[in-house]
C-alpha cells in the first residue's frame, strides 16, 4: 500500500475514493491500547509470581471477580466509578484471606502453590456461577463516544483506560525504583532471613504484596468489564496471556513486563489481522514456546 | 561476673536444629551490658545454629531466650530486632541486588547516612562504594558492610556470626576497636569467632562448643589462647 507522511505527522493511506484513512495511526493506537490492557492484567501476576514466586493460577479469576464487581455496581444502579473501589475491596479481601490461610504456608513450594491456587480458581469460578449463573453479563460503556487523537476518532473510554494504565505503571516503576518500601520488597524477595534480621516483618510484607497483586487484577477486571463479556470462565484467557507475557518479558522487572506485553499483544494482533483469532492464539503460543526454549529467562530479566 | 550490670541476653538450656536433627543441646549463656562473649569451636559443631536460634531464625526445640529481661522465645526475628537484638549472619550477609547505601539504610526510616559518619572514618572504602550493588563487593567487604549495618542499628545486644571471615587484618583490628569502644557505652556482644587473637584481644568470656554442647568456658585471662588451642584440638 502506498503510504506517505502527511502534514500532521501521521501516516495516511490513500484509498480509491480519495478518502484519507489513518490506517497506521489507528493500528498504532490499537496496538498501544492492547499493550496497555495486557500490562494492566499482567501487573498483578508479575508482582505475585515475579516477586513472591507464587504461580497464581487464580490470577484470571481475580480479574473475573473485578469484572463482576462492575456488573454488581451497574445492577445496583450506583455510579460506575464505584466499581473500582469495590473491586479493590472485594479482591483485596479475598486475597487477604487466601494468603493468610493457604499461600502463607506455601512460599518456596512452587508445586503446592500451583495446586492450591488452581483449586482456588475452580472454587471462585463455581462460586460466581452459583451466585450469578453461567451466562455472560454485559456492563454498559461508561464513556460512550469518541475523541479525536491526532485526527483519528478514538473511543473515549479506551483513551481513559490507556492513560490510567500509563500513570499506574509509571507510578509503580518510580515507587519500586525509589521508595524504601520497594527496596524492602526487593530485600525480602532476595534474602528473607536477612530482611527479618534487619527488622522487616516479612510475613506481613508478603501478605500485603500479595493483596496488592490480586487487587490490581481486580481493578483490571473492573476497568475491562465494559469492553468484554463478563462470565465465570473469562479468567482463563487472562491467565494464559499473562503467563505468556511473563515468559517473553522475563520475571522480576517492570521493563520486561512492558516489552513482553508489547510482543505478545503485537504478535496476537498481527496474526489475528492476517488470518483469524485462533491464528493469533497459535502464534502467541509458538512465540512463547520459542522463548522458553531459546531465552528461558525472558528478554529482560535480572535473573 | 559483675551481676549488677543489666543482663542483655540470657539463654537457658537452649536446644534446636534442623527438622528432626538436633544440633544444639542445652546451651546456657548470658551477656551483660558492656560485655563481649565469644563462642568458638571447630566447623560444624553448631555455632551458627546457636546464633540463628537466639536471633529467631530457627524454632527452639526447648529452652528460653531472654533479651533485655524479656522472654523472646516465641517472638519472630524482626520482633527481636525491635526489642534490642541485632544480628549479622555468617552467610548471605548483604542484599546483593541492593546498593551499598540501600543495604546500610534499609532498616531506618530515612536514607540519611549521619549515623555512619564515624564508621565511614574507620572503614573508608565503604564510603567510596555507596552506589555500587552490594553483590559486587568482595567477601570480606560484604562482612564489613554487614558489621557496620548491625552496629549502626544501635541495638543493646549484637549477635555477630564470624564477622571477620575473609576480612583483611587491619579491618579486623578496627572491628575489635569498635566493639571495645561500644561496650564502654553499655552495649553487649555475642560473637561467633574462630580467630583466637581477636578473641584474646576482645573477649570478656569465651565458650568452646563441641557437638552442640559447651565443653569449656573461661574468662579472658593470661594463657587463654593456649587453653583454647588445646580445647579446640580435642
Ligand atoms: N540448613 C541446614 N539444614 C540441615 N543441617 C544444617 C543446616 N545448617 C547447618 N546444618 C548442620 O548443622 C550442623 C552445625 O552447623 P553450624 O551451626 O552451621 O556449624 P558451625 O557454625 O559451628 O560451623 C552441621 O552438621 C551442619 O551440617
Ligand atoms: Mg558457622
Amino acid at each position: 500500500m502506498p503510504a506517505e507522511i502527511a502534514d500532521e505527522g501521521t501516516f495516511r493511506v490513500r484509498i480509491e475514493d480519495g478518502r484519507h484513512v489513518d490506517l497506521l495511526g489507528t493500528y498504532v493506537l490499537n496496538q498501544l491500547y492492547i499493550t496497555a490492557i495486557l500490562v494492566l492484567v499482567v501487573l498483578g501476576l508479575a508482582v505475585v509470581f515475579g516477586w513472591l514466586g507464587v504461580m497464581n493460577m487464580a490470577h484470571g479469576e481475580f480479574v473475573m471477580l473485578g469484572a463482576y464487581c462492575a456488573y454488581m455496581v451497574q445492577e445496583a444502579g450506583w455510579h460506575p466509578l464505584l466499581s473500582l473501589p469495590l473491586a479493590v475491596v472485594v479482591t483485596g479481601t479475598v486475597g487477604l484471606a487466601v494468603e493468610g490461610s493457604i499461600i502463607r504456608h506455601l512460599y518456596r513450594r512452587p508445586f503446592d502453590t500451583f495446586l492450591a491456587t488452581w483449586g482456588l480458581a475452580l472454587l471462585l469460578r463455581e462460586g460466581v456461577e452459583v451466585i450469578f449463573g453461567r451466562g455472560y453479563k454485559s456492563v454498559d460503556q461508561v464513556l460512550p463516544g469518541t475523541v479525536d487523537v491526532l485526527g483519528i476518532p478514538y473511543p473515549a473510554y479506551r483513551l481513559v483506560l490507556f492513560s490510567a494504565v500509563v500513570l499506574a505503571f509509571v507510578g509503580l516503576f518510580l515507587f519500586y525504583r525509589a521508595s524504601t518500601l520497594g527496596a524492602r520488597i526487593k530485600a525480602m524477595v532476595t534474602n528473607p532471613v536477612l530482611a527479618e534480621a534487619v527488622g522487616i516483618n516479612t510475613t506481613r510484607l508478603a501478605q500485603w504484596t500479595f493483596v496488592f497483586g490480586v487487587s490490581t487484577a481486580g481493578l483490571a477486571g473492573a476497568l475491562l468489564a465494559p469492553l468484554v463479556r463478563v462470565e465465570p470462565f473469562m479468567g482463563l484467557d487472562y491467565l494464559l496471556s499473562s503467563f505468556f507475557v511473563l515468559i517473553v518479558g522475563g520475571l522480576g522487572t517492570l521493563e520486561g513486563l512492558l516489552i513482553g506485553s508489547a510482543v505478545i499483544g503485537g504478535v496476537d494482533t498481527v496474526a489475528s489481522a492476517i488470518l483469524d483469532k485462533s491464528a493469533g492464539y497459535i502464534a502467541v503460543l509458538t512465540v512463547s514456546i520459542f522463548f522458553l526454549w531459546l531465552r528461558p529467562h525472558g528478554l529482560y530479566s535480572r535473573r | 561476673m559483675n551481676s549488677k550490670l543489666p543482663e542483655l541476653l540470657a539463654v537457658h538450656e537452649l536446644s534446636g536444629g534442623y527438622g528432626d536433627i538436633q544440633v544444639v543441646n542445652g546451651i546456657s549463656t548470658r551477656v551483660n551490658a558492656g560485655e563481649v562473649v565469644f563462642i568458638t569451636g571447630r566447623n560444624g559443631v553448631g555455632k551458627s545454629t546457636i546464633a540463628k536460634l537466639i536471633a529467631g531464625h530457627l524454632p527452639l526445640a526447648s529452652g528460653r531466650v531472654m533479651v533485655c529481661d524479656r522472654d523472646v522465645s516465641a517472638i519472630p526475628a524482626h520482633g527481636r530486632r525491635h526489642l534490642g537484638l541485632g544480628y549479622a549472619p555468617q552467610e548471605d550477609v548483604v542484599f546483593s541486588e541492593l546498593t551499598v547505601i540501600e543495604n546500610l539504610t534499609l532498616s531506618f526510616p530515612s536514607r540519611s547516612l549521619d549515623r555512619y559518619r564515624t564508621l565511614f572514618e574507620r572503614f573508608p572504602f565503604l564510603h567510596g562504594r555507596l552506589t555500587q550493588k552490594a553483590g559486587t563487593l568482595s567477601g570480606g567487604e560484604k562482612k564489613v558492610l554487614s558489621f557496620c549495618r548491625a552496629i549502626a542499628e544501635n541495638t543493646k545486644l549484637v549477635v555477630l556470626d564470624e564477622p571477620t571471615e575473609g576480612v583483611q587484618p587491619e579491618n579486623i583490628a578496627t572491628m575489635s576497636a569498635v566493639v571495645r569502644r561500644l561496650t564502654e557505652r553499655g552495649r553487649g556482644f555475642l560473637i561467633v569467632e574462630q580467630n583466637l587473637n581477636l578473641i584474646r584481644e576482645t573477649a570478656n568470656r569465651v565458650h568452646v562448643l563441641d557437638h552442640g554442647r559447651i565443653v569449656f568456658e573461661s574468662l579472658n585471662r593470661p594463657g587463654l589462647r593456649d587453653a583454647l588451642i588445646s580445647r579446640l584440638r580435642l
